[in-house]
Protein backbone atom coordinates (compact mmCIF):
# COMPACT_ATOMS: atom_id res chain seq x y z
CA UNK A 1 0.00 0.00 0.00
CA UNK A 2 2.05 3.26 -1.40
CA UNK A 3 0.50 6.36 -0.13
CA UNK A 4 0.96 8.90 -2.82
CA UNK A 5 1.38 12.86 -0.95
CA UNK A 6 -1.95 13.84 -1.94
CA UNK A 7 -3.60 10.70 0.06
CA UNK A 8 -1.42 11.53 2.58
CA UNK A 9 -2.16 15.13 2.91
CA UNK A 10 -5.88 14.59 3.01
CA UNK A 11 -5.87 11.72 5.27
CA UNK A 12 -3.75 14.01 7.92
CA UNK A 13 -6.14 16.37 7.60
CA UNK A 14 -8.36 14.09 7.60
CA UNK A 15 -7.34 13.01 10.98
CA UNK A 16 -6.70 16.37 12.23
CA UNK A 17 -10.64 17.23 12.54
CA UNK A 18 -11.06 14.00 14.39
CA UNK A 19 -8.33 14.57 16.69
CA UNK A 20 -9.16 18.06 16.98
CA UNK A 21 -12.47 17.15 17.96
CA UNK A 22 -11.06 14.56 20.13
CA UNK A 23 -8.93 16.94 21.93
CA UNK A 24 -12.16 19.35 23.10
CA UNK A 25 -14.08 16.92 24.46
CA UNK A 26 -10.79 15.65 26.44
CA UNK A 27 -10.10 19.51 27.25
CA UNK A 28 -13.70 19.79 28.09
CA UNK A 29 -13.32 16.89 30.65
CA UNK A 30 -10.49 17.91 32.30
CA UNK A 31 -11.16 21.41 31.93
CA UNK A 32 -7.76 22.39 30.64
CA UNK A 33 -6.37 23.18 27.45
CA UNK A 34 -5.02 20.23 25.45
CA UNK A 35 -2.12 20.67 22.87
CA UNK A 36 -2.39 18.67 19.93
CA UNK A 37 0.54 17.37 16.88
CA UNK A 38 -0.99 17.29 13.11
CA UNK A 39 -1.39 13.99 12.43
CA UNK A 40 1.24 11.40 11.11
CA UNK A 41 0.32 9.15 8.35
CA UNK A 42 2.62 5.86 7.35
CA UNK A 43 2.27 2.82 5.73
CA UNK A 44 4.21 0.22 7.68
CA UNK A 45 5.62 -2.71 7.04
CA UNK A 46 4.05 -4.92 9.13
CA UNK A 47 7.59 -6.80 9.90
CA UNK A 48 8.89 -2.96 10.92
CA UNK A 49 6.06 -2.30 13.40
CA UNK A 50 7.86 -3.28 16.60
CA UNK A 51 10.13 0.33 15.04
CA UNK A 52 7.04 2.38 15.72
CA UNK A 53 5.46 1.04 18.60
CA UNK A 54 7.25 -0.36 21.32
CA UNK A 55 7.02 -2.60 23.86
CA UNK A 56 6.50 -0.40 26.69
CA UNK A 57 3.64 -0.85 28.96
CA UNK A 58 0.70 1.65 28.15
CA UNK A 59 -3.47 1.50 28.50
CA UNK A 60 -4.90 1.57 24.90
CA UNK A 61 -8.63 1.57 24.55
CA UNK A 62 -9.68 -0.31 21.50
CA UNK A 63 -12.76 0.40 18.76
CA UNK A 64 -13.64 -1.77 15.91
CA UNK A 65 -14.82 1.23 13.22
CA UNK A 66 -18.39 0.01 12.39
CA UNK A 67 -20.99 1.93 10.34
CA UNK A 68 -21.10 1.72 6.58
CA UNK A 69 -18.40 -0.53 6.46
CA UNK A 70 -19.28 -3.28 8.58
CA UNK A 71 -15.39 -4.05 9.69
CA UNK A 72 -13.81 -0.43 9.43
CA UNK A 73 -10.19 -1.20 10.99
CA UNK A 74 -9.58 0.03 14.19
CA UNK A 75 -8.81 2.91 16.11
CA UNK A 76 -6.83 3.31 19.26
CA UNK A 77 -6.48 5.55 22.33
CA UNK A 78 -3.35 4.65 23.90
CA UNK A 79 -1.78 6.53 27.01
CA UNK A 80 0.91 5.69 29.95
CA UNK A 81 -0.02 4.59 32.73
CA UNK A 82 0.46 7.75 34.91
CA UNK A 83 -1.71 9.15 32.09
CA UNK A 84 -4.55 7.42 33.68
CA UNK A 85 -3.92 7.59 37.02
CA UNK A 86 -3.88 11.69 37.18
CA UNK A 87 -6.99 11.35 34.34
CA UNK A 88 -8.94 9.22 37.22
CA UNK A 89 -7.58 11.99 39.60
CA UNK A 90 -8.59 15.12 37.85
CA UNK A 91 -12.05 13.71 37.43
CA UNK A 92 -12.72 11.97 40.84
CA UNK A 93 -10.06 15.31 42.77
CA UNK A 94 -7.92 12.44 44.16
CA UNK A 95 -4.24 13.23 44.08
CA UNK A 96 -2.49 9.98 44.75
CA UNK A 97 -0.44 9.04 41.63
CA UNK A 98 2.16 6.83 42.96
CA UNK A 99 -0.50 3.72 42.82
CA UNK A 100 -1.09 0.59 41.23
CA UNK A 101 -4.03 1.18 38.02
CA UNK A 102 -7.52 -0.21 40.21
CA UNK A 103 -10.78 -0.95 38.42
CA UNK A 104 -11.37 2.63 38.74
CA UNK A 105 -8.67 3.91 36.37
CA UNK A 106 -9.98 1.05 34.05
CA UNK A 107 -13.43 2.19 33.90
CA UNK A 108 -12.49 5.72 33.83
CA UNK A 109 -9.92 4.87 30.86
CA UNK A 110 -12.56 3.40 28.65
CA UNK A 111 -14.65 6.02 29.44
CA UNK A 112 -12.74 8.77 28.14
CA UNK A 113 -11.08 7.09 25.48
CA UNK A 114 -15.23 5.92 24.41
CA UNK A 115 -15.90 9.94 24.82
CA UNK A 116 -12.75 11.14 22.52
CA UNK A 117 -13.34 8.58 20.09
CA UNK A 118 -16.90 9.15 19.69
CA UNK A 119 -15.90 12.56 18.64
CA UNK A 120 -13.61 11.90 16.92
CA UNK A 121 -15.40 9.34 14.16
CA UNK A 122 -18.25 11.62 14.66
CA UNK A 123 -16.35 14.73 13.33
CA UNK A 124 -15.02 12.87 10.12
CA UNK A 125 -17.62 10.83 9.19
CA UNK A 126 -19.77 14.25 8.93
CA UNK A 127 -17.07 15.68 7.10
CA UNK A 128 -17.71 13.06 4.79
CA UNK A 129 -21.19 12.45 4.71
CA UNK A 130 -20.76 8.97 5.96
CA UNK A 131 -21.85 7.20 9.11
CA UNK A 132 -19.21 5.55 11.38
CA UNK A 133 -19.70 4.22 14.48
CA UNK A 134 -16.89 3.26 17.47
CA UNK A 135 -17.49 -0.90 18.85
CA UNK A 136 -18.42 -1.07 22.69
CA UNK A 137 -14.50 -0.78 23.64
CA UNK A 138 -11.83 -3.19 24.91
CA UNK A 139 -9.19 -2.43 27.04
CA UNK A 140 -5.78 -3.50 27.42
CA UNK A 141 -3.09 -2.98 29.85
CA UNK A 142 -0.01 -4.18 28.07
CA UNK A 143 3.09 -3.94 25.79
CA UNK A 144 2.57 -1.57 23.57
CA UNK A 145 3.21 -4.02 20.17
CA UNK A 146 1.57 -6.75 22.09
CA UNK A 147 -1.55 -5.07 21.84
CA UNK A 148 -1.34 -3.46 18.52
CA UNK A 149 0.61 -6.72 17.02
CA UNK A 150 -3.18 -8.31 18.02
CA UNK A 151 -5.46 -5.90 16.33
CA UNK A 152 -3.62 -6.60 13.41
CA UNK A 153 -3.79 -9.71 13.25
CA UNK A 154 -7.48 -9.88 13.52
CA UNK A 155 -7.03 -7.01 10.42
CA UNK A 156 -4.57 -8.49 8.23
CA UNK A 157 -5.50 -11.63 6.20
CA UNK A 158 -2.63 -11.48 2.88
CA UNK A 159 -1.79 -7.98 3.23
CA UNK A 160 1.59 -6.67 4.54
CA UNK A 161 1.79 -3.84 5.78
CA UNK A 162 -0.97 -1.57 7.91
CA UNK A 163 -1.49 2.35 7.62
CA UNK A 164 -1.12 4.02 11.28
CA UNK A 165 -2.15 7.32 11.99
CA UNK A 166 -0.94 8.81 14.84
CA UNK A 167 -1.50 12.00 16.49
CA UNK A 168 0.11 12.85 20.01
CA UNK A 169 -2.29 15.05 22.85
CA UNK A 170 -0.52 16.99 25.39
CA UNK A 171 -1.82 18.88 28.48
CA UNK A 172 1.07 20.68 30.86
CA UNK A 173 -1.61 20.46 33.71
CA UNK A 174 -2.23 18.04 34.43
CA UNK A 175 1.13 16.42 32.61
CA UNK A 176 -0.50 13.78 30.26
CA UNK A 177 -0.03 12.28 27.00
CA UNK A 178 -2.01 9.95 24.75
CA UNK A 179 -1.92 9.26 21.17
CA UNK A 180 -4.64 8.30 18.98
CA UNK A 181 -4.04 5.84 16.36
CA UNK A 182 -6.23 4.56 13.42
CA UNK A 183 -5.55 1.69 11.08
CA UNK A 184 -8.39 1.31 8.33
CA UNK A 185 -8.56 -1.92 6.67
CA UNK A 186 -7.82 -1.43 3.10
CA UNK A 187 -11.94 -1.03 2.18
CA UNK A 188 -11.82 1.74 4.41
CA UNK A 189 -9.31 3.17 3.28
CA UNK A 190 -10.30 3.13 -0.35
CA UNK A 191 -13.26 5.05 -0.03
CA UNK A 192 -12.02 7.35 2.76
CA UNK A 193 -9.26 8.31 -0.11
CA UNK A 194 -11.94 8.44 -2.89
CA UNK A 195 -14.47 10.97 -0.64
CA UNK A 196 -10.95 13.00 0.00
CA UNK A 197 -10.11 13.21 -3.44
CA UNK A 198 -13.68 14.10 -4.44
CA UNK A 199 -13.78 16.73 -1.60
CA UNK A 200 -10.70 18.05 -2.73
CA UNK A 201 -11.29 18.41 -6.47
CA UNK A 202 -11.16 22.36 -7.11
CA UNK A 203 -14.76 23.39 -8.25
CA UNK A 204 -15.81 24.15 -12.11
CA UNK B 1 18.41 -10.07 36.22
CA UNK B 2 20.15 -7.97 33.66
CA UNK B 3 19.73 -9.03 29.87
CA UNK B 4 22.03 -7.28 27.82
CA UNK B 5 20.16 -8.43 24.72
CA UNK B 6 20.77 -5.23 22.55
CA UNK B 7 24.24 -5.27 23.49
CA UNK B 8 25.50 -8.10 21.69
CA UNK B 9 26.38 -7.02 18.22
CA UNK B 10 25.16 -10.19 16.34
CA UNK B 11 21.71 -9.95 18.00
CA UNK B 12 18.70 -9.74 15.39
CA UNK B 13 15.35 -9.02 16.51
CA UNK B 14 12.26 -10.11 14.48
CA UNK B 15 9.20 -8.37 13.45
CA UNK B 16 5.74 -9.42 12.69
CA UNK B 17 5.46 -12.42 10.18
CA UNK B 18 9.66 -12.88 10.05
CA UNK B 19 11.61 -15.76 10.36
CA UNK B 20 15.59 -16.44 11.18
CA UNK B 21 17.48 -19.48 11.53
CA UNK B 22 21.07 -19.02 12.96
CA UNK B 23 23.61 -19.53 16.02
CA UNK B 24 23.20 -15.45 16.95
CA UNK B 25 21.34 -14.25 19.59
CA UNK B 26 17.26 -14.01 18.11
CA UNK B 27 14.50 -11.61 19.63
CA UNK B 28 11.37 -10.61 19.17
CA UNK B 29 9.27 -8.09 21.23
CA UNK B 30 5.60 -7.45 22.17
CA UNK B 31 4.05 -11.26 21.43
CA UNK B 32 0.18 -10.41 22.03
CA UNK B 33 -1.63 -13.37 20.22
CA UNK B 34 1.08 -13.91 17.95
CA UNK B 35 2.85 -16.92 18.76
CA UNK B 36 7.16 -17.06 18.72
CA UNK B 37 8.22 -20.77 17.75
CA UNK B 38 12.03 -21.49 18.56
CA UNK B 39 13.18 -24.34 17.09
CA UNK B 40 16.64 -25.61 18.73
CA UNK B 41 19.20 -28.00 17.66
CA UNK B 42 21.56 -28.39 20.56
CA UNK B 43 24.28 -30.34 18.99
CA UNK B 44 24.78 -27.52 16.77
CA UNK B 45 23.95 -24.49 19.21
CA UNK B 46 21.71 -23.76 15.78
CA UNK B 47 18.27 -22.35 16.08
CA UNK B 48 15.18 -21.04 14.40
CA UNK B 49 12.74 -18.85 15.40
CA UNK B 50 9.20 -17.52 13.86
CA UNK B 51 6.79 -14.50 15.05
CA UNK B 52 3.69 -16.23 13.92
CA UNK B 53 0.90 -13.79 13.51
CA UNK B 54 -1.71 -16.65 12.06
CA UNK B 55 -2.61 -19.78 11.86
CA UNK B 56 -3.36 -20.68 8.19
CA UNK B 57 -1.52 -19.30 5.48
CA UNK B 58 -4.21 -20.45 2.50
CA UNK B 59 -1.61 -20.65 -0.18
CA UNK B 60 0.09 -17.28 0.84
CA UNK B 61 3.49 -17.92 0.50
CA UNK B 62 5.23 -14.74 0.25
CA UNK B 63 5.71 -14.24 4.34
CA UNK B 64 6.47 -17.34 5.19
CA UNK B 65 6.89 -16.49 9.11
CA UNK B 66 3.78 -14.78 9.09
CA UNK B 67 1.55 -18.34 9.46
CA UNK B 68 1.86 -21.08 11.52
CA UNK B 69 2.26 -23.75 8.65
CA UNK B 70 4.57 -22.26 6.49
CA UNK B 71 6.47 -20.94 9.35
CA UNK B 72 7.19 -24.52 10.45
CA UNK B 73 7.97 -25.60 7.02
CA UNK B 74 10.66 -22.48 6.58
CA UNK B 75 12.37 -23.21 9.67
CA UNK B 76 12.32 -26.76 9.81
CA UNK B 77 13.84 -26.41 6.27
CA UNK B 78 16.35 -23.96 7.07
CA UNK B 79 17.60 -26.14 9.96
CA UNK B 80 18.21 -28.74 8.04
CA UNK B 81 20.09 -26.98 5.36
CA UNK B 82 22.03 -25.05 8.41
CA UNK B 83 23.06 -28.57 9.21
CA UNK B 84 20.34 -29.30 12.01
CA UNK B 85 18.35 -32.78 12.23
CA UNK B 86 15.50 -33.45 12.75
CA UNK B 87 15.64 -35.93 15.65
CA UNK B 88 17.73 -33.40 17.66
CA UNK B 89 15.43 -30.71 17.16
CA UNK B 90 13.19 -29.37 20.30
CA UNK B 91 10.99 -26.56 20.24
CA UNK B 92 9.60 -23.91 22.56
CA UNK B 93 6.46 -21.98 22.35
CA UNK B 94 5.85 -18.95 23.44
CA UNK B 95 2.37 -16.50 22.79
CA UNK B 96 -0.59 -17.19 22.06
CA UNK B 97 -2.10 -14.48 24.73
CA UNK B 98 -6.14 -12.49 24.20
CA UNK B 99 -5.27 -9.07 24.79
CA UNK B 100 -8.75 -8.15 24.24
CA UNK B 101 -12.03 -9.63 24.09
CA UNK B 102 -13.97 -8.64 20.59
CA UNK B 103 -16.96 -9.69 19.58
CA UNK B 104 -17.74 -12.92 19.71
CA UNK B 105 -17.69 -13.96 15.95
CA UNK B 106 -14.30 -12.92 16.05
CA UNK B 107 -12.55 -16.53 16.67
CA UNK B 108 -9.89 -16.32 19.50
CA UNK B 109 -6.32 -16.08 17.20
CA UNK B 110 -4.20 -17.01 20.02
CA UNK B 111 -5.80 -19.73 21.02
CA UNK B 112 -5.93 -21.28 17.04
CA UNK B 113 -2.15 -20.01 17.04
CA UNK B 114 -1.51 -22.03 19.34
CA UNK B 115 -3.39 -25.00 18.36
CA UNK B 116 -1.69 -24.92 14.85
CA UNK B 117 1.67 -24.66 15.79
CA UNK B 118 1.25 -27.78 18.35
CA UNK B 119 -0.75 -30.18 16.11
CA UNK B 120 1.96 -29.21 13.15
CA UNK B 121 5.31 -29.92 15.58
CA UNK B 122 3.25 -32.98 16.75
CA UNK B 123 2.73 -34.40 13.01
CA UNK B 124 6.77 -33.81 12.45
CA UNK B 125 7.46 -35.62 15.95
CA UNK B 126 9.46 -32.40 17.73
CA UNK B 127 9.01 -32.86 21.11
CA UNK B 128 8.13 -29.10 23.19
CA UNK B 129 10.71 -28.85 25.55
CA UNK B 130 8.89 -25.55 27.09
CA UNK B 131 5.99 -23.55 26.76
CA UNK B 132 4.58 -20.51 28.06
CA UNK B 133 1.22 -20.00 26.03
CA UNK B 134 -2.04 -18.22 26.48
CA UNK B 135 -3.41 -15.69 29.06
CA UNK B 136 -3.70 -11.99 28.94
CA UNK B 137 -0.37 -11.05 29.22
CA UNK B 138 1.94 -9.72 26.50
CA UNK B 139 5.28 -10.94 26.37
CA UNK B 140 8.70 -10.18 24.72
CA UNK B 141 11.16 -13.19 24.06
CA UNK B 142 15.16 -13.44 23.79
CA UNK B 143 17.29 -16.72 22.54
CA UNK B 144 20.68 -17.56 22.98
CA UNK B 145 21.32 -20.49 20.78
CA UNK B 146 24.69 -21.64 22.29
CA UNK B 147 24.98 -25.07 24.18
CA UNK B 148 21.65 -25.81 25.47
CA UNK B 149 20.23 -22.48 24.85
CA UNK B 150 19.22 -19.80 27.27
CA UNK B 151 15.80 -18.31 27.00
CA UNK B 152 14.50 -15.25 28.40
CA UNK B 153 10.75 -14.11 28.55
CA UNK B 154 9.51 -10.71 30.15
CA UNK B 155 5.86 -10.00 30.54
CA UNK B 156 4.48 -7.17 30.49
CA UNK B 157 3.75 -7.21 33.88
CA UNK B 158 7.59 -6.67 34.91
CA UNK B 159 8.14 -10.34 35.62
CA UNK B 160 11.09 -12.50 33.60
CA UNK B 161 11.30 -15.88 33.08
CA UNK B 162 15.21 -16.94 32.86
CA UNK B 163 16.01 -20.59 31.44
Amino acid sequence: MELDSIQKDALSEFGNIGAAHAATSLSQMLASPIEMTVPEVQAVDIAEMYNYIGSEVSAMVVFQIQGEVEDGGYIVVSMPKETVIRLTNQMLGTTDIDREIDEMDRSAAIEIGNIMISAFLDATAELLGIVMLPSPPALAIDMAHAAFASIVAQMVGDVNDVLIFNTELTSEAPPIYGSIYMLPNPELMQQLSLMLQRLMEPLV
Amino acid sequence: MENNFFSEETAVILGLGEFQVGKCPMGTIGLGSCVALILHDRRRSLAGLAHIMLPESRGSVDRPGKFADTAVSALMEEMERAGGTKFAITAIIVGGASMFEFSANALNIGERNIAAVKSLLLERGIKIEYEEIGGRVGRSVYYWPEGKGHLIIKRADGTCVDI
